[in-house]
């Protein structure tokens, strides 16, 4: 297991890594992607043979693919080649203190109030001291331990409990269920993996140790989480803060399964580097994302708070199989400047009485485009589903766009489908009313963005939502006088 | 490379619609000139291809089953004026068309009456008296679409109106387009293109009817022009027997000013499919377009809409209304699309779905592209079943369910039935719903038509 303190270790710029006696010349393997590389990156992670032929059976599948061409995000072509598909997590170049650091992100630091040690490993300046969290970690982890929950890297899982990756491992998102997946699947580097067994509710979020240990997953995250019959998890991914990261594309896959009364919930806030204001560089965010209902009762509960990368393309679906299984997704998505998003949920309604609700907020500025992009699909089985559907865009400048594509499929009569969508811009009158109070201008739009967002918010846990409030604002910074 | 093979976009077409190309096209009106634009179409439309579920607008619609197979051209067929009546709409002085399996039939068209300046000939015609004219109509619309090309490849039927500014016809003018019964698989290309100038007024009535069961592709293509001010009501009732495809593409621009409201009733058929596409060119225009279609077993109507705000100040508002039977398909697809700098401008779209079958099937995709902030716009998309507490209230009045049902599906339909702008449609219509109900229920308004008739 990658213990707090070998990801301390990662973080903190040491060799050692993943608990393998490496060479040091070996920490890279060279850009390319064919076989072999795949067979070597297994080897080195000591992954049992059927994952090797799982993850082989992925790339022959992905190299039959094309790359889609229907999504309203618009990035030059991505040469799979030139990645190198495995690297220590560790930066080459690393700031060697916070001066080095762009001021912008200094400034947004301050902003949110975060630790300067904080900042610094967020920053990824090369720190040589412990910091506080590990003993914190550590004192997580025997609680965790005690009440039966499982929550590792998936490397470790893969070698601790190789009968429960093996059997959930691609069973919600199968390899080849789409191009980015099926990349995935070939070359995932790490990631989380949880267990809730029968019966347990997790007492904590699981957040602050992953906040650590997400530091070093890299570019093909992989996270499984699996709630057993009548657990409760809640899931936090992602910090406020931005971060720096030197990978451009991001494709990560995030596997949840909830059994009989089970529910995940699973939050996410996203504020990776958008790029500058010209809309040079930044991360592309590719993320397939999809939770299994696959018990009775089951709850699945996506919420999601997206101000960062300069692509956001990704669905965080439910697939409703139990019966009376519910499915959720809140969202927020800010774009400013050149950013983009394409974003939304699949709900797929399969068992009776299977209920959904989508509550998505998109907020575009500057020269953006922010895309709203949803399917529900109730199947001929889904006697008595129910869907509700809001998806409110807001538009701040002229010269962004803001759109919304929803696709409804019904083919049982006893189900009831509502979809309601609007688009407006701030008004005049509510910018008017916070002035004339002495509200600043800039304050008074993240006031007013704030409350267009408020139904997402309140589904975000209580120090995130704080965190992610004042995040609001400072993304839309400059874009409106 | 199965996975490849089944991503394909498009399918070549059958090789008969190229065999009859060459068969028939040199019998077509026009000299060397109007051939090479066929030839053009043709190629293009060979290049195309017929498109798969896998093209975004054909996702819901397996259009390759429907149409892609060996067809003929139909031949001229008598056929008695006592069926063509029942469906000649807009009183004793409608000024009227009639396309009999894509071909214009003088005898059963009236086109006497007209005020000065206004023209309703056939394309023949225009081809001889306006040859740059017409053919830059045709080659103003290149909407890569299959069957678009496939029409202007078949060009023949089809007729150019244009009524001048300041002149409001007084009358209705019907468009009505009618499949004979056939055996065999047969196509027609039938276009219409259509100006309203500026502060000019028409209501249009277009009519599209089949006489009886048989593989019909009735492939129609209407280009519609309003200029400043000009207003356009126009009543669309198409009933389509069993095994009929019929393809409407609907291309229209509007002026400063313009109105332009647009109903749509819509029964039967192996597929009906109405696509739009309108461009708000000017200022302060208004857009109004609404529709109910009643597919049932085996059948499939899609409806797609494309609106373009690309002046400022515009409204546009949609109201798309299903009732999807047993095993009936009804895909709709409406974008509304607000170009950059159309500030002030208010779109609204609502889309409800009825299912009462079991295997009933509803698909639909309200869609939202603003690039401008200042703006209003909304969509709403419904799909369900009669509600239960209105059945019941219903029943508790000494309803037999049948009737109670009967009675709201009804008043579902009506709201957009009741847009029809010309009394006639309107009662056609209403006749068309009552035989679909099945139900001996007539409403009052009906009977007060029947004897005012």
């Amino acid at each position: 297991m990658a213990t707090a303190i070998e990801t301390v270790r990662e973080v903190t710029g040491s060799e050692y890594k993943y608990g393998f006696t490496t060479p040091v010349e070996e920490e890279r393997f060279p850009p390319g992607l064919d076989e072999d590389v795949i067979r070597r990156l297994s080897a080195r992670k000591q992954e049992p043979a059927w994952l090797t032929e799982w993850r082989l059976a992925a790339y022959r599948r992905w190299r039959q693919m094309e790359m889609p061409d229907w999504q309203k995000v618009k990035f030059p072509p991505i040469d799979f080649q030139a990645i190198s598909y495995f690297a220590a997590p560790k930066q080459k170049q690393r700031p060697k203190s916070l001066d080095e650091i762009d001021p912008e992100i200094r400034r947004t630091y301050d902003k949110l109030g975060i630790p300067i040690r904080e900042q610094e490993i967020l920053a990824g300046v090369a720190v040589d001291y412990v910091f506080d969290s590990v003993s914190v970690a550590t004192t997580f982890k025997r609680k965790l331990e005690e009440l039966g929950i499982i929550f590792c890297s998936i490397s470790e899982a893969v070698r601790e409990h190789p009968e429960l990756v093996r059997k959930y491992l691609g069973s919600v998102v199968p390899p080849g269920d789409n191009f980015f997946a099926a990349l995935n699947s070939a070359v995932f580097s790490d990631g989380s993996f949880v267990y809730v067994p029968k019966g347990v509710r997790c007492p904590m979020e699981l957040s602050t140790y992953f906040r650590i240990n997400a530091a070093g997953t890299g570019q093909f995250e992989r996270t499984l989480i699996i709630a057993d019959e009548g657990s409760y998890v809640s899931y936090l991914e992602g910090c406020t803060a931005p971060m720096r990261d030197e990978h451009q594309l991001h494709a990560a896959v995030v596997e949840l399964i909830a059994l009989d009364d089970a529910e995940i919930k699973y939050s996410t806030v996203q504020n990776w580097y958008p790029g500058d204001r010209e809309g040079r560089g930044g991360v592309y965010n590719f993320v397939t994302k999809r939770g299994l209902c696959r018990g009775k009762r089951a709850k699945i509960s996506w919420t999601q708070v997206e101000t960062g990368s300069a692509i956001t393309w990704k669905y965080p679906s439910c697939i409703l199989q139990g019966d009376d299984s519910v499915g959720e997704f809140y969202s927020v998505a800010v774009t400013n400047h050149h950013q983009q998003a394409d974003t939304g949920t699949k709900m797929i309604h399969i068992g009776k009485r299977t209920r959904s609700r989508i509550v998505s907020k998109g907020i575009a500025a500057g020269r953006s485009d922010n895309t709203y992009r949803g399917l529900v699909r109730i199947l001929r089985s889904a006697e008595g589903a129910r869907n509700h559907t809001q998806c409110d865009s807001l538009l701040i400048g002229e010269h962004c766009g803001a759109h919304t594509v929803p696709y409804i499929e019904v083919e049982n009569r006893t189900a009831r489908c509502e979809h309601e969508a609007t688009t407006s811009k701030i008004s005049e009158d509510q910018l008017f009313y916070c002035r004339q109070r002495g509200i600043s201008e800039e304050d008074a739009v993240a006031l007013i963005v704030n409350g267009f967002c408020r139904e997402v918010m309140n589904e975000l846990p209580m120090e995130f939502a704080v965190e992610a409030k004042k995040l609001l604002g400072i993304s839309l910074e400059g874009s409106v006088g | 490379m199965a996975v490849v093979a089944s991503r394909r976009r498009r399918v070549d077409p059958d090789p008969s619609f190229f065999a009859l190309h060459r068969a028939i096209a040199p019998q077509l009106w026009g000299g060397a000139e109007w051939a090479a634009l066929r030839t053009r179409a043709l190629e293009r439309f060979r290049a195309l291809g017929i498109p798969t579920r896998r093209d975004e607008s054909w996702k819901f619609t397996d259009v390759v089953r429907i149409v892609n197979r060996p067809m003929r051209p139909a031949e001229p067929r008598p056929l008695p004026f006592a069926e063509v009546r029942p469906y000649l709409l807009g009183g004793s002085e409608a000024v009227r068309l009639v396309f009999l399996d894509g071909r214009l039939v003088p005898e059963w068209s009236r086109t006497e009456g007209l005020p000065a300046g206004a023209i309703v000939e056939s394309l023949a015609d225009t081809a001889r008296t306006r040859p740059e004219a017409l053919a830059r109509a045709l080659e103003a619309l290149d909407d890569g679409r299959a069957f678009t090309a496939l029409n202007a490849a078949f060009l023949d039927g089809g007729a150019w109106i244009e009524i001048p500014e300041g002149v409001a016809l007084a009358a209705p003018l019907q468009l009505l387009f009618l499949s004979a019964a056939r055996e065999e698989a047969v196509m027609a290309h039938p276009r219409c293109i259509l100006r309203v100038g500026r502060n000019a007024a028409l209501t249009l009535l277009e009519t599209h009817a089949g006489l009886g069961e048989g593989a019909v592709l009735a492939n129609v293509v209407l280009q519609l022009a309003l200029g400043e001010g000009a207003r356009l009501d126009h009543d669309r009732i198409a009933r389509a027997p069993r095994g009929h495809a019929l393809l409407v593409k609907l291309d229209g621009s509007l002026g400063a000013g313009a109105r332009y409201r647009q109903t749509t009733v819509v029964v039967g058929g192996a597929l009906v499919r109405n696509e739009h596409e309108v461009r708000i060119e000017g200022p302060e225009a208004e857009c109004l377009l609404s529709g109910v279609a009643m597919p049932r077993a085996g059948e499939q109507v899609d409806t797609l809409v494309r609106l373009h705000h690309c002046a400022g100040g515009s409204h546009s508002d949609q109201h798309f209304k299903s009732i999807v039977e047993d095993r009936g398909h009804h895909a709709f697809a409406g974008k509304i699309i607000v170009h950059r700098g159309a500030l002030k401008t208010n779109a609204y779209q609502k889309n409800d779905n009825l299912l009462l079958g079991a295997d009933a099937e509803v698909d639909t995709k309200p869609e939202l592209e603003i690039y401008a902030d200042d703006v209003k716009c909304s969509h709403g998309a419904t799909c369900g079943e009669l509600d239960a507490s209105a059945l019941f209230y219903l029943r508790a009045r000494g309803l037999d369910p049948e009737t109670a049902r009967a009675l709201l599906v009804y008043a579902f339909a009506e709201e957009v039935i009741a847009r029809l702008t010309e009394p006639s449609a309107r009662a056609f219509a209403e006749r068309m719903l009552l035989e679909r109900l099945g139900s001996d229920f007539v409403s009052p308004e009906s009977e007060l038509l029947a004897e005012a008739r």
